[in-house]
């Protein structure tokens, strides 16, 4: 490999005992240079290593008619998302937080503060939208969906997830706010829709808005991960539907392998299934998969079988 | 096997059909059998509150039965903010704990006060007003009469802890029975503001970041100390510094337990309140709550996990108008994240094109005179990460 004369630390400085993560991190670069000198041939090579990448967009942030745009606050990553908004950076965290952006907009006294945070892809910032989310709220058209609640715009698009907020009462500040909103949203890029596994609920005695996406340790089990979330009230029951989507009925198998085992239940090395379990902490639970899909049914008694089993029907079918 | 249903839900597990055989009898059990016996419990300063050395943080918990256990298994303090999940945490703790006896926990909630700037200052938009309209939405929320503690949330400026509009609407929140006790909490120039708030006889209570890998361990600690020689009860929070990791592939966990008692180890500290999100987290931390004694293995995890500085920068902001070429380090140190932390090199790409940065432009300096607070090499890491200018960027998207 050809490699220019500036390389300081490649290679020649690296100490037998230097972590993983070190390496890792020489390799990725070593083949930058490869490609400069061998781009034609190595390209699709190049794009394979990486894989991991996603499609990056600067963000700039936009300015607002009669509005000072400021913009210095620092760009926020993982390590120092703490420093703005303390003990809730973590849930951003859970759902592979990137980095945010803040502007803030002054006119005389009036203040529109924009914050974009980057997640990793449109389902993590439907996710964390998802925890923020009321019902309750006023929706807007805006990104794949948003809201506007006592000062505060907030939408997601893409793997963004946008908060606007004022604390003015002002009306014309508000109209400003609006329409820096909209301004964001036309600028980012990104998946304009809501996900698509949303559509798998049934819509009978659902509870509108109230979809989550919960990234980590379903229902507490570290073994259950990536599921939708939706919330139902059919006469005088309220229960939850989880859909956990797999990559593969392989995955599915594991986590449902770990779910039986730990409530003391046989394992079936099967593609279909539905079991009504005890769970010690989350009560009765109705357990069913086909294939790559996992249903998981909570807040029904186990005399509820019946529902259970309608509701999972269409959602395996 | 139970058939419960000829074409539904035909099976059943063990637990459910015949009573309780289980490899992890507290799965399913649940949590109701499982009380931790001899319980260590430390007062809260002048509060008088006797509370267990765990509590629960729970600003990522969406599971109410996670809390539900917990508060089983002889966690009393629970511990939310008005900002939480935009108030969901809020109401999720409220439904559950409006069906237990008021007297049986412990709720904390913070408040943040509106237009506090970048330094912690106050603004003209900091009013009583918002500050007294967030703690009743929180309380209506909390479906509650009162909270135990009410913390104004995150103060790193000494200015904003005897800012009257703040602190006088704290203290007449007390008078009025809506809260037990008030307090902040800190997590930025906290030795400074801990210190300030030992001299007032304003708090009761302060809830701080705290854990083994604070470069300012020893200002920390004498702050703790002179606090709670004044009466103020101190609980501690980012006891994981930060995250359960020490790197961002996740490969190298911080040994919780360690880290939990580390903080416990000083006496001074009467509860933490580490985030849970699952069973697992659950029942380590409550082994915890028996036993506070640090074993030679834990104390080695600690070790270890203090010399590691982590990969990425920051941005304290400490090197800035350093560099003698006026480099924007603490942004070049973000390209480097964005390369080897997200395996995104076209964002690193893009940021050096938005930056002008250009192919190693430390080569004019022979040394650095940049002192980076957690002593990684800026020169070698500007050179490093500054050569993908000369990628083209058709390759990196």
């Amino acid at each position: 490999m050809v490699l220019p004369p500036s390389r300081p630390s490649l290679g020649g400085n690296r100490k037998g005992g230097e972590n993983i993560l070190e390496l890792k991190r020489v390799t990725l670069i070593d083949k930058f240079y490869y490609f400069k000198m061998r781009h034609i041939l190595l390209l699709s090579l190049f794009l394979t290593v990486l894989s991991l990448s996603v499609l990056s967009q600067d963000i700039k942030l936009p300015d607002l008619k009669g509005y000072k745009k400021t913009t210095d606050y620092p760009v926020y990553l993982p390590d120092n998302l703490w420093d703005y908004i303390n003990g809730a950076a973590d849930i951003y965290l859970a759902y592979s937080f990137i980095d945010l952006h803040v502007a803030e907009y002054k006119k005389g006294k009036n203040v529109i503060k924009l914050e974009i945070y980057r997640q990793a892809d449109h389902t993590m910032a439907f996710g964390i939208y998802s925890t923020e989310r009321s019902p309750s709220f006023h929706f807007t058209n805006l990104g794949s969906q948003g809201y506007i609640a006592d000062g505060a715009i907030n939408f997601f698009k893409g793997n963004y997830y946008v908060k606007i907020r004022t604390y003015s009462k002002n009306e014309n500040t508000l109209k400003s706010e609006e329409s820096l909103a909209f301004k964001v949203a036309d600028m980012l890029a990104g998946a304009s829709e809501m996900p698509s596994a949303l559509s798998l609920f049934p819509e009978a005695g659902k509870k509108i808005n109230e979809e989550t996406y919960i990234n980590e340790s379903v229902l507490g089990h570290k073994f259950l991960n990536k599921a939708y979330k939706a919330s139902y009230e059919s006469g005088n029951d309220i229960f939850s539907i989880f859909i956990i989507e797999n990559n593969t009925p392989e995955e599915a198998q594991k986590s449902l392998e770990a779910y039986l085992t730990a409530t003391g239940t046989e394992s079936v090395d099967s593609g279909t299934g539905r079991y009504m379990l005890k769970d010690g902490y989350n009560g009765t639970i109705f357990l069913s998969w086909k294939g790559n899909r996992i249903v998981i049914i909570s807040g029904l008694s186990k005399d509820q079988s019946d529902i259970a089993d309608r509701y999972t029907t269409e959602i395996l079918r | 096997m139970k058939n419960i249903n000829r074409r539904g839900f035909l099976r059943t597990g063990i637990a459910g059909a015949a009573g309780i055989v289980a490899l992890r009898p507290s799965f399913v059990s649940g949590a109701a059998s499982n009380q931790q016996k001899d319980i260590i419990s430390r007062t809260l300063g002048k509060t008088g509150m006797q509370i267990p050395v765990i509590s629960f943080g729970v600003m990522r918990a969406d599971n109410p039965n996670l809390c539900k256990a917990a508060y089983e298994k002889g966690i009393k303090l629970f511990d939310t903010a008005n900002g939480y999940q935009n108030g969901n945490n809020e109401t999720m703790l409220g439904n559950l704990l409006k069906d237990y006896p008021r007297d049986s926990f412990y709720l904390a909630t913070k408040i943040k006060p509106a237009g506090v700037d970048r330094e912690g200052k106050p603004s003209d938009l900091t009013t009583a007003e918002d500050f007294l309209s967030k703690f009743n939405t929180s309380l209506s929320r909390l479906k509650m009469d009162y909270v135990d503690i009410l913390y104004v949330h995150d103060i790193r400026n000494p200015e904003l802890l005897d800012y009257k509009p703040i602190i006088n609407t704290a203290k007449n929140l007390k008078k009025e029975g809506k809260t037990k006790a008030i307090g902040f909490s800190t997590h930025a120039n906290e030795p400074v503001v801990i210190d300030a708030a030992a001299n007032t006889d304003s708090w009761d209570v302060i809830l701080t970041a705290y854990n083994f890998k604070q470069t300012y361990i020893t200002e920390l600690n004498n702050a703790i100390k002179k606090a709670s020689k004044a009466g103020i009860g101190i609980i501690a929070m980012k006891t994981m510094a930060g995250g359960g990791f020490l790197d961002k592939e996740k490969t190298k966990p911080i040994n919780s337990t360690a880290a939990l008692k580390w903080a416990l180890s000083n006496p001074d500290v009467t509860t933490t309140i580490p985030g849970m999100t699952d069973f697992d987290q659950l029942d380590l931390n409550i082994k915890i709550l028996a036993d506070i004694s640090i074993t030679d293995q834990e104390k080695k995890d600690l070790l270890i996990a203090s010399a590691e500085k982590g990969l990425y920068c920051t941005g304290c902001a400490t090197c800035l108008n350093v560099c003698p070429m006026n480099l924007p380090v603490p942004d070049l140190m973000r390209a480097y994240m964005y390369a080897y932390g997200y395996s995104n090199p076209a964002m690193a790409h893009s940021l050096l094109g938005e930056l002008g940065t250009k192919d190693n432009p430390c080569k004019e300096c022979s040394s650095c005179k940049v002192e980076c607070t957690k002593h990684f090499d800026i020169r070698e890491k500007i050179a490093d990460i500054s050569r993908l200018v000369n990628v083209p960027e058709d390759f990196l998207v």
